[in-house]
C-alpha cells in the first residue's frame, strides 16, 4: 500500500457508502487519507474524531467491507485509466476558489486542469425543461460571457446548463468549468458524452464522486454547492418556482454570491421561479453586458453582433413571428391575428420553412438568431 | 323413427346451415347429441326435456340420438334448441313429419317450454335459405331484415307446434314501436372554437382518413370524435347488412328500423383486450369492437393506454378492411373497415404549451414510445387539439351545424368515388400524380419539406392524400393541388417529440 499515493485512499474513501461530506472531512482532519483507512481497518488506533465516528452503529462494518470492494489499488487504477485526477484539499492543486468554502469538498475528482482557470467565473444554471427562448437566451449569455474572456461554470445538465456550456464552447479560447454530480466516468445525461469530452478537454469537469457513481437524485443538491462555491455572479436563466436551480440560487446567497436573474415571460411557466426571484429583488440580467457590468468588466469586449442569414420577414408574418414569441398553437394564432387559418398556416408554413420558428406537438415556437445549429 | 328439421349454427358473423338429426330407436332409454356441439349445445338436452315436459308432451322412452349435420362442424349456443325439440317430437311420433315441411327453426328454449331469443339471428336466418323461418317473437326484428313478412313468430313451445299442425293460426309479429327519431345526435355546432379540429373531422370524413387528437385533458378531443358520426353518409345498402349482421351476432341491440343504417360509434375502453377489440373466442368467434365498428368510426381515447399487442393487432385490419380469425378448429373473417379516430396525451401529465410540461424525460419518453411508429403511420391526420379559449366558450359564435358540413363531405366522397373509384385515403400511390397533381410551389414546398427530414417517403403519399381531400372540400374543387392546400395537410401533422425539452438545447 505504500507504493499507492494518498490520493489512492483519499478515492476509496470518497466512494464509501455512508460518507458524508462532514464525515470525510472528519476523518481527514489532521490524518492523512491512507491514516484514516487503516483507522477504518483497525490497524492503527482511531483519533478522538474517528473514534466517535465509529461508534455510529453499523458504520464501521460497512465502510470495511467497502474497502474490500473498491481497494484503493483498484480505485487508483481506475482514475488512472480514465485519466481522472484526484485533488485533496490542502494540496497545491486544490482550487483556491473551493479551498475557503465553508463545505469545501475533502477530496475532488478532475478532468482536465484548474491551472487554466485563472479568469473570472460566472455560473449559469437554469431548469432543463427549457423553452427555446430560455435556451437561445442561455446560449446567447454562455457564448458571450466566453467571448469576454469569462470561465462559464455549469453543470452540464440537458437544458439550460447545456446550452450555456454549448454557447461558451463556440468561442474558441473559452475554457469553462463543469460541475457534475455523477461519478466522471458516468455521462448523464448520455447524449451529453461529447459536450462533457469538450469542456474536459479546454476546461476542466469536476465532480466529488469517484469513477463509477451513478447520477443518484441526493447528489445533484450537493453538486448545486459546488457551482455556487465556484462562482463569483450565477446567473439563473429560466427556472420553475420548485426547481433545483434555486436551491443553487439558495447556496449562492449563503456565499454571498450575487445572483442575477434572466426574466421571462409571465405566462412561461419555465420562467416562474425566475420571475419569482425578480419581484424579490434579484438583479436583472438581459444579456451578457449585465453580467459584465455587475463582475466590473468593460463590456465594450463583448463580441459583436452575428450575422443572421435567414430572410427577415415581412407585413403579416412579421406580425405572425411577434405573436410566437410565445409558445402558440396554430388556432391560438388565428383568434389572436383574425386572420384565417389557411392565412395563419401558410405565415407559419413560410417562417418556418426559412428558419424563423420550429413546431413540437403542435406548438409554433421561435428561434433566435445563434438558430437551429444550436437550437437541436 | 327418424326425423330432420332445417336449423343453423352461428360462426363469427356468418351463419351455417344445419340440419338436426333426430333418431328414436329401441334399446337403454337415453338422449345423445353428436356432431361437435359445444357445451351450451350440449345442454339443449336437458332444456329440451323439461321443455317438452312443461309444455305437455311426453317424453320418448327410448334412445334418442341427436346429429347436428354436417357433423365436422362446431356448433356454437343454443339456437338449435327448437329445431332438436321439434324433431324429437316427429321422432317419437306425437306429431307427424309432414307438418314441419318448409319451415326452419332458431330459437332458444326456456325449461317453461317458452321460445328465447339468441344472439346472430339475422345471420343465422339468412343461412336457413328458402325455408320459411320459425324464430321466437323477441327475434322478430333480426330476423324482418332478412326475411321482411315471411317470417313466422311464436312464443312457446307448445304455441309453435299448435300452429304447425294448423290448430292455431300463427301469432301476429309484435308490435314494433315507430321508427323513433335519432335520439339528439350530437351537433358540431355545439363545438365552439377549435377551426384546426373541426376541419379536421371534415377532411376525416370526406377522404377515409384516419384520424388522432394530441391534446391535454379537457381539451374536447371525445366530444370532437363524437360528432364524427354525424359527417359521415347513411351506409350503404351492403354494408348496412353486414354491420346488422355484427350487430345481431355480438347481441347489441338494433336500432328500431332493424337494419343498421348509420355509421356506428364504439368507444372501447382502453383496457379492452385483444381479443374483446378484434374479436375471437376459442369456438364462438365472437366479432369484436373493430367489427362493430364496421362502416363507422371506432374512438380509441388514451391510444397510449391500450396494451402494445392489441394496438399492433390493429395494423393489419386497418389495412385490409377485414379480420381474419383463425382458430385450431376454425376460422372467420369479420368485416372491419372502420375509420378509426384515437386521442392522446402529448405526455403523462398532460403537457401544454413547451415549458409547462412537468414530466421527467424518462416519463415522457416512455409515453410517446408506446405508440409505435407503424401506428402512428397509418394515421394520416394528426391533429394537435388545444383547451380552448375562455371567451371562445362564452361568447364564440357557433360554428356550422353537422348537416352544412355533412353536404360538403357527401359532394366530396362523390368527387372522390367519381374521379378514383375509391375514398382519397386509399389512392394507390402510382395514381396520385395523375389524380391529385400538384403545381410548381407546392412541389418545391414538399421538396423542402422532404429535405429538411421532416418527411419519410410514406409520409410524402399521404400528406398528398389529404391535401387532395383539402383541395376537394375547397371552393370549386380545384383539380390542381395548390400550395394552401398542401400547408393545411402539413398543418395535420404534428410532429410528437418524445424528447421535446429533453433535447439538450
Amino acid at each position: 500500500m505504500s507504493a499507492l499515493p494518498e490520493e489512492a485512499s483519499a478515492a476509496t474513501l470518497a466512494g464509501l457508502d455512508r460518507m458524508t461530506i462532514g464525515r470525510l472531512t472528519a476523518l481527514l482532519a489532521g490524518n492523512a487519507p491512507s491514516a484514516a483507512l487503516a483507522m477504518i481497518l483497525g490497524e492503527v488506533p482511531p483519533s478522538g474524531l474517528a473514534a466517535k465516528l465509529f461508534d455510529i452503529d453499523g458504520l464501521l462494518a460497512t465502510w470495511r467491507r467497502g474497502i474490500t470492494q473498491h481497494p484503493p489499488e483498484a480505485m487508483w487504477e481506475a482514475c488512472v485509466q480514465r485519466g481522472i485526477g484526484v485533488l485533496l484539499r490542502g494540496g497545491c492543486d486544490y482550487p483556491a476558489q473551493l479551498d475557503l468554502d465553508p463545505a469545501a469538498p475533502a477530496v475532488l475528482f478532475v478532468r482536465g486542469s484548474f491551472t487554466s482557470i485563472m479568469g473570472r467565473r460566472v455560473g449559469v444554471v437554469g431548469t432543463r425543461n427549457a423553452t427555446s427562448a430560455g435556451r437561445e437566451a442561455a446560449t446567447t449569455m454562455g457564448r458571450d460571457l466566453a467571448a469576454a474572456g469569462v470561465h462559464v461554470v455549469s453543470g452540464l445538465a440537458r437544458g439550460i446548463d447545456g446550452c450555456a456550456h454549448r454557447g461558451a464552447l463556440g468561442i474558441e479560447a473559452a475554457s469553462p468549468v463543469g460541475v457534475v454530480a455523477s461519478g466522471l466516468d458516468v455521462v448523464y445525461p448520455r447524449e451529453h458524452r461529447a459536450l462533457w469530452d469538450a469542456v474536459a478537454e479546454r476546461g476542466v469537469l469536476v465532480s466529488e464522486a469517484p469513477p463509477g457513481t451513478q447520477p443518484e437524485a441526493h447528489r445533484f443538491p450537493l453538486r448545486n454547492r459546488i457551482i455556487a462555491a465556484l462562482s463569483e455572479v450565477l446567473v439563473v436563466v429560466e427556472s420553475r418556482e420548485t426547481g433545483g436551480s434555486l436551491l443553487t440560487v439558495g447556496e449562492a446567497k449563503l456565499r454571498g454570491v450575487l445572483v442575477m436573474a434572466v426574466p421571462g415571460s409571465v405566462s412561461n411557466r419555465a420562467a416562474r421561479g425566475t420571475n419569482d426571484l425578480v419581484r424579490d429583488g434579484c438583479p436583472v440580467a438581459t444579456d451578457a453586458t449585465d453580467v459584465l457590468v455587475a463582475l466590473g468588466l468593460d463590456s465594450r469586449r463583448a463580441g459583436a453582433a452575428i450575422y443572421d442569414p435567414r430572410p427577415r420577414p415581412e407585413g403579416a408574418d412579421a406580425a405572425m413571428l411577434g405573436l410566437c414569441r410565445e409558445p402558440r398553437t396554430l388556432e391560438q394564432c388565428c383568434l389572436l391575428s383574425g386572420r384565417t387559418l389557411v392565412e395563419c398556416a401558410m405565415s407559419l408554413a413560410r417562417l418556418e420553412v426559412y428558419g424563423w420558428l420550429h413546431q413540437v406537438n403542435g406548438w409554433y415556437e421561435a428561434i433566435g438568431p445563434s438558430g437551429r445549429g444550436s437550437a437541436q | 323413427m327418424f326425423a330432420a328439421v332445417p336449423s343453423a349454427a352461428l360462426l363469427g358473423v356468418q351463419g351455417h346451415p344445419v340440419t338436426v338429426e333426430v333418431h328414436a330407436s329401441t334399446g337403454l332409454p337415453g338422449f345423445t347429441v353428436v356432431g361437435l356441439p359445444d357445451e351450451v349445445c350440449r345442454e339443449a338436452r336437458d332444456r329440451v326435456r323439461a321443455a317438452l315436459i312443461s309444455s305437455s308432451f311426453g317424453w320418448p322412452n327410448k334412445r334418442m340420438t341427436v346429429n347436428l349435420a354436417p357433423s365436422s362442424q362446431r356448433k356454437v349456443g343454443s339456437g338449435l334448441d327448437l329445431a332438436i325439440a321439434i324433431g324429437v317430437l316427429i321422432a317419437d311420433g306425437q306429431i307427424p313429419p309432414g307438418c314441419v315441411e318448409g319451415y326452419g327453426f332458431v330459437g332458444e328454449l326456456g325449461l317453461d317450454g317458452s321460445l328465447r331469443a339468441v344472439p346472430g339471428t339475422v345471420s343465422l336466418v339468412a343461412a336457413l335459405g328458402a325455408v320459411r323461418p320459425v324464430v321466437a317473437s323477441a327475434s322478430h326484428r333480426e330476423a324482418a331484415v332478412i326475411e321482411g313478412g315471411g317470417v313466422r313468430v311464436g312464443e312457446s313451445l307448445r304455441g309453435v307446434v299448435e300452429s304447425l299442425l294448423g290448430e292455431a293460426p300463427w301469432p301476429d309479429p309484435p308490435h314494433e314501436p315507430a321508427d323513433q327519431p335519432d335520439p339528439a345526435a350530437a351537433d358540431l355546432a355545439d363545438v365552439h372554437g377549435q377551426v384546426l379540429a373541426r376541419l379536421a373531422l371534415e377532411v376525416a370524413a370526406a377522404g377515409g382518413h384516419h384520424l388522432l387528437f394530441v391534446g391535454p385533458p379537457g381539451s374536447g378531443k371525445t366530444m370532437l370524435a363524437q360528432r364524427l358520426c354525424g359527417l359521415l353518409p347513411p351506409l350503404t345498402p351492403e354494408t348496412a347488412l353486414a354491420a346488422t349482421m355484427v350487430h345481431s351476432a355480438a347481441g347489441v341491440a338494433l336500432p328500431s328500423g332493424g337494419l343498421v343504417t348509420r355509421p356506428p360509434f364504439r368507444a372501447p375502453h382502453h383496457t379492452s383486450s385483444i381479443v374483446a377489440l378484434v374479436g375471437g373466442g376459442t369456438a364462438s368467434l365472437r366479432p369484436g369492437e373493430i367489427s362493430l365498428a364496421h362502416g363507422g368510426v371506432l374512438f380509441m381515447d388514451e391510444l397510449g393506454e391500450f396494451a402494445p399487442s392489441v394496438l399492433d393487432g390493429l395494423r393489419q385490419p386497418l389495412e385490409e378492411g377485414v379480420v381474419r380469425v383463425a382458430r385450431a378448429r376454425a376460422n372467420a373473417t369479420l368485416p372491419a373497415r372502420f375509420l378509426l379516430v384515437a386521442a392522446t396525451n402529448p405526455c403523462p401529465c398532460g403537457g401544454g404549451a413547451p415549458g409547462a410540461c412537468e414530466c421527467d424525460d424518462g416519463a415522457r419518453a416512455k409515453y410517446v414510445r408506446r405508440l409505435s411508429g407503424p401506428l402512428l403511420d397509418r394515421f394520416d391526420l394528426r391533429v394537435p387539439v388545444g383547451r380552448p379559449e375562455v371567451d371562445d366558450l362564452l361568447v364564440g359564435t357557433p360554428g356550422e351545424s353537422t348537416a352544412v358540413v355533412a353536404a360538403r363531405v357527401q359532394a366530396a366522397r362523390d368527387l372522390a368515388l367519381m374521379r378514383n373509384g375509391c375514398l382519397n385515403s386509399a389512392i394507390p400511390a402510382p395514381l396520385l400524380d395523375t389524380v391529385a397533381p400538384l403545381d410548381a410551389k407546392a412541389t418545391k414546398l414538399l421538396r423542402g419539406e422532404m429535405e429538411r427530414d421532416l418527411l419519410t417517403g410514406r409520409g410524402y403519399h399521404r400528406v398528398r392524400r389529404v391535401a387532395r381531400t383539402v383541395a376537394d372540400l375547397d371552393v370549386g374543387s380545384p383539380e390542381v393541388i395548390t400550395e394552401e392546400h398542401l400547408v393545411m395537410a402539413l398543418s395535420f401533422r404534428v410532429r410528437l417529440s418524445s424528447l421535446r425539452a429533453g433535447r439538450a438545447a
